[in-house]
């Protein structure tokens, strides 16, 4: 601290005395030029008409050769005490009256008088006049004087000396008064800085004491200090969600494994009851089913988050996917023993967009309200259409929110009522994936609620497609025809993957071929000539893409239906795709339903270049 | 006022070979210094011419008339102060005007006179000098008691050296002031009532 303010105020004292004394030295400098030349200039012309007077006094004793006359003329000289000796020379060079002052001598006096002019030798100046009168020379004067122009400059450097140290001394204090104005506030800034640095502390604040560029800079200290302390609080929080979250996916994954293991213990029990063992394979699907939807949601979000993940825009009617998630929920809601009331507009409410996806959401929020709402509860759907938007409301009796976690709510990680001993716990990432979803769609999502215990209700409002644009009612509901046997090849590298694709076509009575590389799947083709191919594009020995285009080439092969199957649902593995002559284009994991609707033959077309919602 | 007594200094024999020695070889240099250096010793009467001419420079010529017209100082009884004035005047002038010198006998006109010297050798020179003061000529004279014939300048010798006494009466008479600065150094100043 006192280094720092020694420093900076050293620096300007120096500055200000250096400024002070250079500015006194240069004007003494002029001063002291300009006096001594004056005081030259004011003796040369006092002793010149000091010799003009005694040359008119003179000039009638030289003109009648009086030298008593002309000593008496010049003895008036000694009322000029700087005056030494004086002289009066006839014209033709006589000495002819001399004034010697007492204590002088007389030798300094010249035996001849010289040019007319002054001359300075050390500390004397001699001045030579002619005396004329009516234009005849009579003789010429003599004086000399003492000059003491050096003792005068040191008259003057010894003002000069007072006045300078006079002058630093009312500087120095001047400054120490205006200085203050100055590096106060900086010090305290300093000070303030030190302080931050030290103790990490940044809550602390400089203050502002004036309205200049200092006052500024305080300003603009104490705003990045905001900044910081800001960021700081963020990133804590944002470290302590991550913790937070870290604990309760362990958890979560957790939980659904212990009775799993317990399941799988009773089948392997020779001799368990076969009801027994039914109820253990059903409560392995189920935890099963919410592992997957876990993981899938936060895949989802991480696709969102990251841009990878789009939605197709194609309009459908908003009913469709409602009573496909609510299909989905109702199990669960049931089981929790909520009373479920569900109301749907009658007509139709066509929006842009993927039903899957916002099946997706209504499925979540529908098992949030049956989550979060203790057993025996009231939930409550109703789809309507308002001004030009399609709404759907869920609302429940359940724990409801805090209104200052309302903000919140959607935010990753944000657990609402969390408690430790709570039964129904998650990971915070459904709601965040519900917003985004919803505005991947150009919709919003609200929560309201009138406070813990009260209930909640959240509201997904979504911009209706074009006025009237309306599809043909198709009946909801599982009243679909029965899929047609079709012969089908699947080719994967992934034998799981494969496998299991294999097993639900078989399942559902289609004659399925597996293969594992591009090599053997245009053999297969050739020899098998499925009517549908699932083909993965990254396949060793001959990818997807080559392999659709030597199919299109065989005429054989040319009419299957071919899928590709990518990890990836980019814009350009689509573009590619349809380029390389595949039918449709579908993203693992794949949802069964689509599967489903291709191989009734139901499937769209792939678009030209389908269009992508961007992540808001 | 009384004259006090003095004495003069007589310069130094070396000192006057010396000088004259530096004013031989200075000689083409220094011609303004030649007539003093040519004699050793001014005469009386060289000196009283010298004296004549410079008082025109220190009396206010009233009623003297053009300017252009020459000064003329008339020289009577004395002719080596005539010789001598003769030879300073020609080139020369007091105050713009040039002066000339005149020898005259007692019974000559005084007419266009300014200043007349009466030398020792003129016949009954009061009435030279009071015929003269009527006509407004400035009269100087020599004598011991010259003064007394009635002229204004009266050249006295004291101590071997030249000196004049002046009576501002008879200038006053005359119709012409002398200037205080001559009076300074005059042997002798009569006042009025003196």
């Amino acid at each position: 601290m006192a280094r720092a303010r020694s420093s900076i105020s050293h620096r300007i004292t120096v500055l200000v005395l250096a400024t002070t004394v250079t500015a006194l030295a240069l004007s003494a400098i002029g001063l002291v030029a300009y006096d001594l030349h004056a005081y030259q200039q004011q003796w040369t012309r006092s002793l010149d008409l000091q010799a003009e007077i005694l040359a008119r006094a003179s000039a009638p004793a030289l003109a009648f050769n009086d030298p008593q006359t002309a000593q008496k003329d010049l003895s008036i000289i000694r009322v000029r005490e700087a005056v030494l000796v004086a002289a009066i020379y006839t014209d033709d060079g006589r000495l002819f009256a001399s004034y010697v002052r007492p204590g002088q001598t007389a030798d300094g006096i010249p035996e001849h008088p010289q040019a007319d002019g002054f001359r300075i030798t050390g500390d004397q100046i001699a001045v030579f006049h002619r005396v004329v009168e009516s234009g005849e020379p009579l003789g010429t004067i003599y004086i000399r004087a003492t000059y003491l122009p050096w003792s005068r400059l040191g008259d003057y450097l010894t003002i000069l000396g007072v006045v300078m140290v006079a002058s630093l001394v009312l500087a120095a204090l001047i400054l120490g008064w205006l200085q203050r104005g100055i590096t106060a506030p900086i010090l305290e800034v300093a000070g303030v800085a030190r302080r931050v640095m030290g103790q990490r502390d940044y809550s602390v604040r400089a203050r502002k004491t004036t309205d200049d560029e200092i006052g500024e800079l305080v300003d603009a200290f104490n705003g990045m200090l905001a900044e910081v302390e800001r960021r700081t609080e963020a990133l804590h929080d944002a470290d302590r969600r991550k913790d937070e979250f870290l604990a309760t996916l362990a958890h979560e994954l957790r939980n659904p494994l212990a009775p799993i293991r317990n399941a799988v213990q009773i089948l392997r029990t020779p001799g368990s009851p076969p009801d027994m063992s039914q109820r253990a394979l059903e409560m392995m699907e189920r935890q099963l089913r919410q592992m997957v939807r876990l993981v899938d949601d936060l895949l989802d979000v991480s696709r969102i988050t990251t841009g990878r993940l789009g939605v197709q825009r194609t309009p459908f009617d908003v009913r469709e996917a409602v009573a496909g998630a609510v299909e989905m929920t109702r199990p669960f809601i049931a089981s929790r023993s909520h009373a479920f009331e569900v109301e749907v507009d009658p007509q139709p409410l066509m929006v842009d967009g993927d039903s899957t996806r916002l099946a997706q959401v209504i499925g979540n929020l529908l098992n949030n309200a049956a989550k979060y709402t203790e057993p025996g509860g009231r939930i409550s759907l109703t789809v309507a259409r308002e001004d030009r938007d399609a709404v759907i409301r869920v609302a429940d009796n359940g724990v409801g929110i805090a209104p200052e976690s309302l903000a919140g709510i959607f935010d990753m990680f944000v657990q609402v009522g969390q408690s430790p001993g709570r039964v129904q716990t998650g990971l915070g990432v459904g709601l965040t994936l519900v917003r985004q979803l919803v505005e991947l769609h150009g919709g919003t999502v609200t929560a309201r609620s009138d406070g813990l215990g009260k209930g909640s209700e959240f509201a997904v409002r979504l911009p209706l497609a074009g006025e009237g644009a309306s599809r043909p009612d198709r009946e909801a509901g599982g009243n679909e025809p029965p899929v047609p046997r079709r012969r089908v090849l699947v080719a994967d590298d992934n034998v799981d993957f494969a496998a299991s694709l294999c097993a639900v076509l078989e399942a559902q009575g289609h004659d399925v071929r597996a293969v594992h590389d591009g090599v053997d799947a245009l053999a297969a083709m050739q020899a098998f000539l499925p009517e549908f191919a699932f083909l993965d594009l990254g396949m060793p020995k001959l990818h997807g893409y080559e392999l659709a285009r030597r199919l299109r080439r065989d005429p054989r092969t040319a009419g299957c239906f071919i899928v590709a199957l990518t990890g990836w649902g980019r814009e350009d593995d689509r573009h590619r795709a349809k380029e390389a002559g595949f039918d449709t284009h579908l993203v693992k994991p794949v949802d069964p339903a689509r599967i489903e609707e291709i191989l009734r033959g139901e499937s769209p077309p792939m678009p030209p270049r389908p269009k992508a919602l961007a992540p808001r | 006022m009384t004259p006090e007594p003095r004495s003069r200094i007589p310069p130094p024999r070396a000192a006057l070979a010396r000088r004259a020695a530096a004013a031989l070889a200075a000689l083409a240099l220094a011609c303004a210094w030649l007539p003093q250096a040519r004699a050793d010793q001014p005469t009386d009467a060289r000196v009283k011419a010298a004296f004549l001419f410079k008082f025109c420079g220190y009396i206010d010529w009233k009623g003297a008339g053009d300017k252009s017209k020459p000064l003329v100082i008339g020289v009577m009884g004395n002719d080596d102060v005539a010789a001598e004035l003769a030879a300073i005047v020609p080139g020369r002038n007091v105050n713009g005007r040039p002066v000339a010198a005149r020898r005259l006998k007692p019974s000559d006109s005084l007419d266009g006179i300014g200043m007349l010297f009466i030398g020792a050798g003129t016949d009954s020179p009061a009435r030279v000098a009071d015929r003269a003061e009527k006509k407004g000529v400035l009269v100087v004279s020599e004598g011991e008691d010259g003064l007394l014939t009635g002229s204004a300048i009266n050249f006295v010798i004291d101590n071997d050296r030249v000196g004049f006494e002046v009576s501002l009466p008879a200038a006053e008479r005359s119709g012409h002031d002398i200037s205080a600065r001559l009076l300074a150094v005059a042997r002798r100043v009569l006042r009025d009532g003196a």
